[in-house]
């Protein structure tokens, strides 16, 4: 019973410390991803590439995430509609819940699983198979040329995508409250357009800047530190992808607790 | 003595892999590291490039200290010491022209259109050219080796490190990255040192050999000196016995 | 090249697009007509699934906790904000609170959170076997790979996805009661008001909670027999996986709910 409870706390100093050495390697990481920053001599050619890469890729998921998402919303706002016959606090309802929390996350949640998990596994590759010290051997820094790119662009792509995200979860919203609750849509468009402020919008799109850093950050970290092969990059992928949505998710409510 | 290599110790975890290597390389000489798998002859050669420090000793490349440098000071040593990978390391995702053109961008300063036009010029020295278009996943081990030097010779390094050129090649393909080395040295005075144990290598376009085992240089001079040496050890490697005096752990 | 070849050539590929999509829908189809059998009738290996209970939940367990956690203390942060300001009379929020986080956020949260963490990791086990030739070389030792590898992670998802399910729940509610008491004064009886929840609001969790948990195994063990290559097949397979999963779990959240809404709406 006693070697029971042993292993126990052995185990969770060993997750702790293990915790620990990973957050104190992507702090780093950001520490060297920024002073590559200053003065911005960032390659701009592979900023370019990464950004429309990223971009492609994940708009169509983005694009449908979204909509069933705006669709979502309404749905669970249907139950206070018929109970309260409050058919003109649906559009507001929706837009704050899209822009302030749901929005941000979720596109930051699946930009992750898409993009971040791809990200860890290319330079995971890339890792494995001596690519990276190909490129030091070259002279040239791995955090300037390969990692800072990668960084800027996820936060850029991130940004953009959660705007766009944003607006096709309202269109969807717009589409199935008139479906499903038979709102129209112009009850729906003033309900909106009348009771959010910008201030609504922007604290999404701010997070989503800090939720596109930090999935950058974890993503690019797992990758150049993989070891082990094929297996190491699954698992640097699966752990990569674990640590962002925990990070999103402490984030979301410290960015929602400092800005009120 | 353009590189020294002055007692090296280096261990990974409890496996002591050099005990006490000492070597000096002269300028413009082609000097092979010879010695059965596992021996530490390409853990020797990345010391000179920062990926591995070691433990003890010291390593001095003209004139300067350079085992205790930081990442970051390492890097205009890197430019002056090149070095061509077992497996290539060509960037996957990248054409062999836009390989070459890389380091072009990077350290000359080029753009991209010139990059590409003067990685083209390169990769016909190495008679790539036809290949220039390709992936490297797409062509066989020889012609990634050779777009692969092409891409260290961009830098113009006094320098160049070969680690196992030849293995896994044909009889022909090894030839052919044989006489490159050995133009790289008469035609532009670069010094290669050649981690190697391809028999026909070694005793064609070697200027000296040093001979690596169990953790210490057993052997270091030119090519009649190995021929003619009494030392068991050393016969039964150059005479390629898989029985005789040498313990090679793990058989 | 001149338009009529063109013209061919686009349809061409169109037509090749569509076939691999439907061949792989017919694949993913039998996938999971092979697992439901599968879990019936089929061999497996003893203790295999407590073994991926184990692995599913247990190793979770923190993963989820945390993670719901701070989304309820979110939730509660911003509601109160809000009403606060429009009707300054916070004393509904723990009851409606938990009507929600029971039909709907704890399952779907819980299963966006397992999609990561369990779609990942299942789509990387099975992958690396399939890259490796081992669910080959299980085929031809008479093993069904379905049975041996996807039926056990199936019925663990399914068990542990209702229980952390249940447990996430517990962990918003808790502490977005502890939010409301703390940054804004709710009182504690208040708020742990659990009388608005009914059968309804359960039989619909449930359902979802069942749904994902059977939705999460079936996408990633897909996508993990579906990797060729290398560690590059792996990591496209993982991905993949996560995508799909928690994208599945999105859409199911959407039909499930509007069923509720629409065919049973009084009970909510």
């Amino acid at each position: 019973m006693a070697s029971r409870a042993r292993e126990f706390f052995i185990g969770v100093g060993d997750t702790a410390m293990n915790v620990a050495r990973q957050v104190g390697g992507i702090v780093i990481l950001f520490y060297e991803v920024v002073r590559a920053l200053l003065p911005p001599r960032l390659d701009l050619r592979e900023l370019m590439r990464n950004m429309l890469k990223m971009g492609y890729m994940s708009l169509p998921i983005i694009a449908l995430t979204a909509f069933f998402t705006g669709g979502l919303m309404v749905i669970q706002s249907g139950i206070y509609v018929k109970q309260f016959n409050a058919s003109a606090l649906v559009g507001w309802g929706s837009g704050y819940a899209v822009f302030r929390e749901i929005g941000p996350i979720l596109i930051g949640l699946m930009f992750s699983g898409r993009v971040g998990a791809n990200n860890t596994a290319e330079l995971g590759t890339m890792t494995v198979t001596e690519q990276i010290d190909g490129l030091r051997a070259l002279a040239i820094e791995p955090i300037r040329y390969l990692i800072a790119p990668r960084v800027v662009a996820m936060m850029l792509s991130l940004l953009c995508l959660t705007i766009i995200g944003d607006l096709i979860a309202l269109g969807g919203g717009l589409l199935f409250s008139k479906l499903i609750l038979n709102i129209e849509y112009s009850t729906f468009y003033y309900s909106l357009v009348d009771n959010l402020t910008p201030a609504d919008f922007i604290q999404g799109l701010v997070k989503s800047v800090v939720f596109g850093t930090s999935i950058a950050l974890t993503s690019c970290y797992f990758g150049i530190t993989v070891r082990g092969g094929a297996v190491g990059v699954g698992r640097a992928v699966n752990a990569a992808v674990v640590s962002a949505a925990v990070s999103i998710m402490l984030l979301d409510f410290a960015v929602t607790y400092l800005l009120g | 003595m353009i590189i020294e290599f002055r007692d090296i110790h280096k261990a990974f975890g409890p496996k002591q892999v050099l005990r006490g290597v000492s070597l000096g390389i002269e300028p413009g000489e082609v000097m092979f590291i010879i010695g059965t798998s596992g021996v530490g002859k390409s853990v020797t050669i990345k010391h000179l490039i920062g990926l591995l420090r070691i433990d003890t000793g010291e390593i001095w490349f003209d004139g300067e200290r350079i085992d205790k440098l930081s990442e970051r000071q390492f890097y205009p040593v890197r430019e002056r010491i090149g070095m061509v990978f077992q497996h290539s390391t060509l960037f996957d995702s990248m054409t062999l022209r836009e390989n070459v053109a890389l380091p072009l961008r990077k350290h000359k300063g080029m753009r991209q259109n010139r990059a590409l036009r003067e990685a083209d010029k390169r990769l016909e020295q190495v008679h790539m050219g036809e290949f220039a278009d390709r992936y490297p996943a797409a062509l066989s081990d020889g012609m990634r080796k050779r777009a692969a030097i092409a891409r260290t010779l961009t830098l113009e390094p006094e320098v160049v490190l070969f680690d196992e050129p030849t293995t896994g090649l044909d009889p022909v393909s090894a030839r052919r990255i044989d006489r490159l080395i050995r133009e790289l040295a008469d035609t532009v005075g670069c010094t290669c040192i050649v981690v190697s144990h391809d028999l026909t290598s070694i005793f064609t376009i070697s200027d000296r050999i040093a001979f690596i085992y169990q953790g210490r240089v057993h052997l270091c001079g030119d090519q009649d000196a190995f021929r003619h040496s009494s030392d068991p050890v050393v016969q039964q490697f150059i005479s390629g016995q898989s029985s005789g005096p040498m313990e090679t752990p793990g058989f | 090249m001149n338009p009529r070849r063109r013209i061919k050539r686009a349809i061409e590929r169109v037509g090749a697009r569509t076939l691999d999509f439907l061949s792989a829908a017919l694949f993913l189809w039998s996938v999971f007509a092979h697992t439901l059998v599968g879990t019936i009738r089929g061999k497996r290996p003893k203790g295999e699934v407590v073994k991926q209970m184990y692995i599913i939940g247990n190793k979770s367990l923190v993963f989820v906790g945390v993670t719901l956690g701070f989304i309820g203390m979110v939730m509660i942060y911003q509601t109160c904000l809000q009403f606060g300001r429009i009707t300054g009379d916070l004393s509904r929020i723990g009851h409606e609170f938990a009507k929600i986080l029971v039909h709907d956020f704890a399952p779907t949260l819980t299963a966006m959170m397992l999609s990561t963490r369990v779609g990942a990791g299942i789509a990387a086990e099975v992958g690396s076997m399939k890259v490796t030739e081992q669910v080959d070389a299980l085929r031809m030792s008479g093993v069904a790979p379905i049975d041996y590898l996807i039926v056990p992670r199936f019925i663990a998802c399914v068990v542990m996805m209702v229980v952390l399910s249940i447990f996430g729940a517990v962990v918003a509610f808790v502490l977005g009661g502890l939010t409301a008491a703390n940054a804004f004064g709710v009182n504690t009886h208040t708020y742990f008001d659990l009388s608005g929840v009914n059968f309804t609001h359960l039989g619909l969790g449930l359902t979802k909670a069942v749904a994902y948990g059977m939705a999460i195994p079936i996408i990633s063990g897909y996508c993990g027999l579906r990797a060729q290559g290398s560690s590059e097949g792996v990591g496209s397979a993982t991905t993949a996986a996560v995508i799909g999963s928690s994208f599945a779990v999105i859409v199911l959240d959407f039909i499930i709910s509007a069923f509720g809404l629409i065919v049973l709406g009084e009970g909510l």
